[in-house]
């Protein structure tokens, strides 16, 4: 992906929510941040729903369906007025709304988005991301882009300071040196958001834990884990992090070692046969890796053969899984993979 | 006195003619600093992926006259949220009075808009190609015209304004 393609984005103005008759509405409950990715009605609607975005896990658009809001553990379908409703009362998408989203996205700029595309997702600044589906575009056997887009899905990323503290200490050995430590769960079970934490943990250090802060390497293929803006990492991700946006991991891992030196390395969603190689060998430098995969559970992890090359060869030292069940971040084990146990028993640890 | 009267008549037509030769003369330079634009944009678009708003910021840097305004308005309107080609419609709509382009030849620089960003790099790097030949051989066209046109304001006006002065006198 063109780096300065999602450096350069930034939200169009929001939308005004006067729509003639029904009158203008200030944007309220905090959704100014989110209102200028939205084309046509939706985002007037959103301007006057009364959910704030911080309860709000993803927004889908979908042609022809009504718009939905996926909070924790509920779904809320809006209608015009942006009020809660029942689905066949709810507003319905309509493809001009989605082709009006989308050219707010990327700026009228498809081509600029042209990699994104093929990868299903846009980043959008401070590390919301929105998955795209549509009719597909093969050339040669492999996706060349996505056309006739029929559905938007916009993923709020969360930003929880005091998230991963608990699970620390299980997570760095005497020397204190992180483990290599994996994180799985299944999707929208925070496993970004946990990353994103013990990155920044690891970076500025804990003293209570007697851990010094440690240079930590990131490499943010996807851009959601730093969600830059400009060059500069949307999140906090500690004093001593360097981010190598919008690269490979297999080869942003290996130029990272070489050029920053990092004590950690950090990467969200490994899952192809070259990160596992570049994990590997990235360990013959000496440095610790933090990682996510997506699995519900261990034994899913070990079902899939680049995961349980990772898992049972012997390359990662902890696995922490993650559920939904309290909610997103919902710490379920810490696992000491070399024992086959559980780091010690473990309801829910995570705070949100 | 009379003299002097028919000095500033023939004076003053002949400034309108000159000012109108002027205005010819500049159709051609403004089709050329078009195509100085396009250029810039099919590279940025081409070789650097750039989205558009970045893109014709760039260009409204680097060009002179009027399409400097013209590319910054569009780049603020998609800034804005509007989608490239009502942005560039409605710029053409209300700037067009600040260009001594002719009616045909607007026409081409609608179509550039019509497709501007929708398709991928290729794609939007044949159009402009297409469109940047067209606007070469306009402005071959137009230069011999403009000339011709040049000349014939800047004549026309000494020519009435002495016609008048006879007149008159």
């Amino acid at each position: 992906m063109p780096l300065h393609y999602v450096n350069s984005r930034k939200p169009a103005r929001s939308v005004s929510s006067s729509n003639g008759d029904d009158g203008a509405v200030e944007a309220g409950f905090g959704w100014d941040e989110f209102l200028g990715w939205f084309g046509g009605r939706p985002g007037q609607i959103l301007a006057r729903t009364e959910v704030a975005p911080v309860q709000v896990e993803e927004i889908r658009l979908r042609v022809n369906q009504p718009l939905l809001l996926r909070l924790t553990g509920e779904d809320l379908f809006l209608d015009r007025t942006g009020q809660p409703a029942p689905a066949q009362d709810a507003y319905r998408v309509e493809l001009s709304d989605l082709a009006e989203t989308m050219d707010r996205l990327t700026q009228s700029s498809l081509y600029a988005a042209a990699e994104n595309l093929r990868q299903g997702f846009l980043t959008l600044p401070g590390g919301h991301r929105v998955g795209i589906t549509g009719e597909a575009v093969m050339k040669q056997g492999s996706l060349q882009t996505i056309k006739h887009i029929t559905g938007l899905n916009f993923r709020l990323a969360q930003d929880i300071r005091a998230l991963g503290l608990d699970i620390l200490p299980h997570l760095i050995s005497s020397e204190r040196r992180l483990h290599h430590t994996i994180i799985l769960s299944a999707p929208r079970a925070g496993k970004t958001t946990l990353l994103r934490a013990l990155i920044r943990w690891l970076s500025n250090g804990v003293p209570e834990l007697g851990l010094p802060g440690q240079a930590v390497g990131v490499v943010d293929e996807r851009g959601e884990l730093a969600g830059l803006w400009q060059g500069v990492p949307a999140y906090d991700l500690g004093r001593r992090t360097d981010v190598l946006g919008s690269c490979p991991k297999a080869l942003g891992m290996g130029m990272l070692i070489r050029s920053m030196g990092p004590e950690v390395v950090a990467v969200d969603e490994v899952g192809h046969a070259e990160d596992v190689a570049a994990i590997a060998e990235a360990l013959r430098s000496g440095v610790s890796i933090l990682s996510t995969a997506h699995a519900g559970s261990l034994e899913e992890a070990r079902c899939r053969p680049i995961l349980r090359d990772l898992l049972v060869g012997g390359i990662f030292e902890r696995a922490v899984l993650l559920s939904r069940r309290r909610g997103p971040g919902t710490v379920e084990s810490v696992l000491d993979l070399a024992r086959g146990q559980e780091v010690r028993p473990w309801g829910r640890v995570a705070n949100r | 006195m009379l003299i002097l009267g028919a000095m500033g008549l023939i004076a003053a037509f002949g400034g309108i003619g000159l000012w109108l030769a002027a205005r010819v003369r500049r159709r051609p330079e403004e089709i050329r600093v078009l195509l100085t634009a396009l250029a810039l944009l099919d590279t940025d678009i081409y070789w650097g992926a750039t989205p558009l708003p970045e893109a014709f910021s760039g260009i409204a840097n680097r060009v002179e006259g009027p399409w400097r305004s013209f590319f910054a308005e569009v780049k603020e309107r998609i800034e804005m949220g509007e989608a490239a080609w009502p942005a560039w419609k409605e710029t053409i709509a209300r700037q067009t009075g600040a260009f001594a382009l002719k009616p045909e030849d607007w026409l081409i620089v609608l179509d550039i808009g019509k497709g501007l960003g929708r398709s991928d790099q290729q794609e939007q790097h044949k159009q402009l190609e297409m469109v940047q030949k067209q606007l070469a051989l306009l402005r071959e066209q137009v230069v011999i015209w403009a000339e011709k046109q040049a000349k014939m304001w800047a004549y026309m006006g000494f020519l009435v304004g002495c016609a008048s002065a006879i007149f008159l006198i």
